[in-house]
């Protein structure tokens, strides 16, 4: 960098400009723009070796600096090629294909949010009304969907569900135990672990822990199902045939897990009652038998129904959530993951606030 | 082929996204046995225009006529069975991933006739020999190539014998010579079936191979700016309209 004799600043670039290697910060020329007054800019590209896109960032850079500053920037003395690329990144922003708005501010983000929400619980409402007239039409026999279908879905959301589901209530059941007898034995009382076990479970454990389990498992799965047909416009395919999706999509969906549920939860309850056994027939040395007969001795009938009925419950509950959040899902292939995340956040709120629901409606009724 | 009186009237359609209006005041009739070609730049509004034809988004004015029917206004039912004369095929072919091409074909038939499954079968073969699928009855649609997908869209749409065939950018993702021999197949098809067809499009080539009349959107102007058979328009439009073409051909 020198100054000419008429004052103008000369930038005289040499060596080799490239991403690898160590490239000038800009900032020196700009400096140099705000000391003396500078006429004009001027630069000298003669001795510059090998260069790729940090030099023409370095000289956009520069040009930037003096237009800001009203400075008249020369050029000619650079290569041909880092003119042209100079000129296309100066020609400004390609036109917008859409005309833009201008962008909201905070307040008004805000209030978009709270439009959006109440519209989300207006669907919401209306997704569980046009759910319970689908459902009407599938009890008279009208709904459209084909019979496969929801043999194909009571298989996924039941039989390939048992696994994982009566593995993680044998785990629970043994936590419960462990818990079970640390506690009890300040009492000396614990021998009652197979009651306790035995009555958290099938009450409540089993059901609501199948129904975490089905959230993240079929939940996901209807969420991501539904939004990935109506990205590739599946969904719009089958309305213009006149089908609705809900009796097609939504509807099997629906009864699958609503059905299967409470069977899951039977299992899960036995599942659940071995694990505890597990523990206390090599921690307490009980009898296998014994502990058996003393769980048995400890449930009623009520009981099992009580969480048989939670279990078809959950099970409502996450397909319902499920299936809307699959169908809330914009038309992009982006929204897929976004759907199924949505879907088992907001299946296992629901089950756990309708957990908490069935605990006070059952301890009013002394249940 | 004769074209005879209005199959699809459009009276003062006004389109938008809340309070951001893509197209206003649009009045246009498609005729009995043409093919209508609805073109413009992307972004355009030719999509939106048609989701407004098969009633997956509401209007912001005006309305649309099926057969001199009120369609933008009529119950869901009557929108159902009015759409049960329509035929689609989507721009990514829509198929449904998790059937067969001929269950694709089939489900429509199964749905909205009573006719015994033999019956059906033999009229799932006619239609996927039509769009020269034959032997592909049970391959998935994702185990075909693009072409072979669109194809067998075409062939779902045809099911019921639609009045109307709808047909979404037919060129899109398809390299030139596989996209003329679709533009063929639309036009032996509408010949041999009787059909009407709307076609929305940016593809010249498209326009003018299958196109009887065409309509132009301008997006920054937000109206239509032009109707009249492609080749006049290419050769007498306005402007921004011959622009379009002489583009379209530079790119091709």
């Amino acid at each position: 960098m020198r100054r000419a004799d008429d004052a103008s600043l000369v930038v005289r670039l040499g060596g080799a400009w490239r991403l690898a290697g160590a490239v000038p910060p800009p900032d020196a020329v700009a400096r140099e723009l705000d000391g003396a007054r500078v006429p004009r800019l001027a630069v000298d590209g003669a001795g510059l070796g090998e260069w790729d896109s940090t030099l023409v960032a370095f000289v956009a850079e520069i040009a930037e600096a003096c237009r800001v500053r009203e400075v008249p920037v020369d050029v000619r003395g650079l290569p041909a090629e880092v003119r042209r690329l100079l000129d296309i990144a100066q020609e400004g922003p390609a036109p917008a294909d859409e005309p833009e708005a201008p962008a909201p501010t905070g307040i008004e983000r805000i209030g978009a949010r709270a439009l959006r929400r109440q519209e989300r619980l207006r669907e919401a409402v209306g997704f569980v009304g046009e759910n319970a007239l689908a459902l009407a039409r599938f009890v008279s026999r009208r709904a459209r969907f084909r019979g496969q279908d929801l043999w194909l879905l009571l298989q996924q959301s039941g039989a390939e569900a048992l696994a994982i589901v009566a593995l993680v209530n044998f785990l629970v059941g043994i936590i419960l135990a462990f818990v079970g007898i640390t506690q009890l034995r300040f009492f000396g009382a614990e021998s009652f672990v197979a009651d306790i076990v035995g009555i958290a479970v099938v009450r409540d454990m089993g059901a609501l822990i199948t129904g975490v389990v089905l959230s993240g498992r079929s939940g996901g799965a209807f969420a991501a199902q539904l939004a990935s047909m109506k990205a590739t416009q599946e969904i719009d395919a089958l309305q213009t045939f006149g089908i609705s999706p809900v009796e097609f999509l939504v509807v099997p969906r629906i009864l699958a897990l609503t059905a299967m549920t409470p069977f899951l939860t039977l299992f899960a309850d036995v599942a659940g009652v071995l694990g505890g056994a597990l523990v206390g027939t090599t921690m307490l040395n009980q009898a296998f038998a014994g502990y058996v007969r003393q769980t048995a001795a400890a449930l009623s009938m009520g009981d099992l129904l009580g969480g048989l009925v939670k279990g078809a419950t959950y099970g409502l509950l996450v397909a319902l959530t499920a299936t809307l959040r699959g169908m809330q899902a914009e038309r992009a292939a982006a929204r897929v993951g976004e759907a199924a995340t949505e879907a088992v956040v907001t299946g296992i709120v629901a089950i756990i606030a309708a957990c908490g629901v069935y605990q006070y409606v059952f301890f009013l009724f002394g249940w | 082929m004769t074209v005879g009186g209005e199959v699809i009237g459009v009276r003062g359609l006004t389109m938008g996204f809340g309070d951001r209006v893509v197209i206003r005041d649009l009045d246009f009739a498609v005729r009995r046995g043409e093919v209508y070609v609805v073109m413009g730049p992307s972004g355009c509004g030719k999509t939106t225009l048609l989701r407004h034809l098969l009633g997956l988004q509401e209007p912001v004015a005006g309305e649309v006529r099926y057969g001199g029917e009120d369609f933008t206004g009529a119950p869901r039912d009557v929108r159902a069975r009015m759409l049960r004369r329509v035929g689609v095929l989507f721009q990514g072919s829509a198929l449904w991933t998790s059937m067969t091409l001929a269950e694709n074909v089939a489900l429509p038939l199964e749905q909205f006739t009573r006719l015994p499954p033999s019956t059906i079968r033999g009229l799932v073969r006619l239609k996927l020999s039509l769009v020269g699928l034959s032997g592909f009855e049970d391959y998935y649609p994702w185990e075909l190539s693009g072409g072979m997908q669109k194809r067998a869209g075409l062939a779902r749409a045809i099911a019921l014998d639609p009045e109307v065939l709808f047909i979404d950018e037919p060129s899109a993702s398809l390299d030139p010579p596989t996209a003329r021999r679709l533009d063929a197949l639309v036009l032996r098809l509408r010949d041999a079936l009787g059909t009407t067809a709307v076609v929305v499009t940016h593809d010249v080539a498209t326009i003018l191979g299958v196109g009887t009349r065409a309509l132009f959107l301008d997006g920054a102007e937000q109206r239509a700016i032009a109707e009249g058979p492609p080749s006049e328009l290419r050769e007498r439009g306005p402007a921004s309209v011959r622009a379009f073409f002489a583009g379209g051909v530079a790119e091709t």
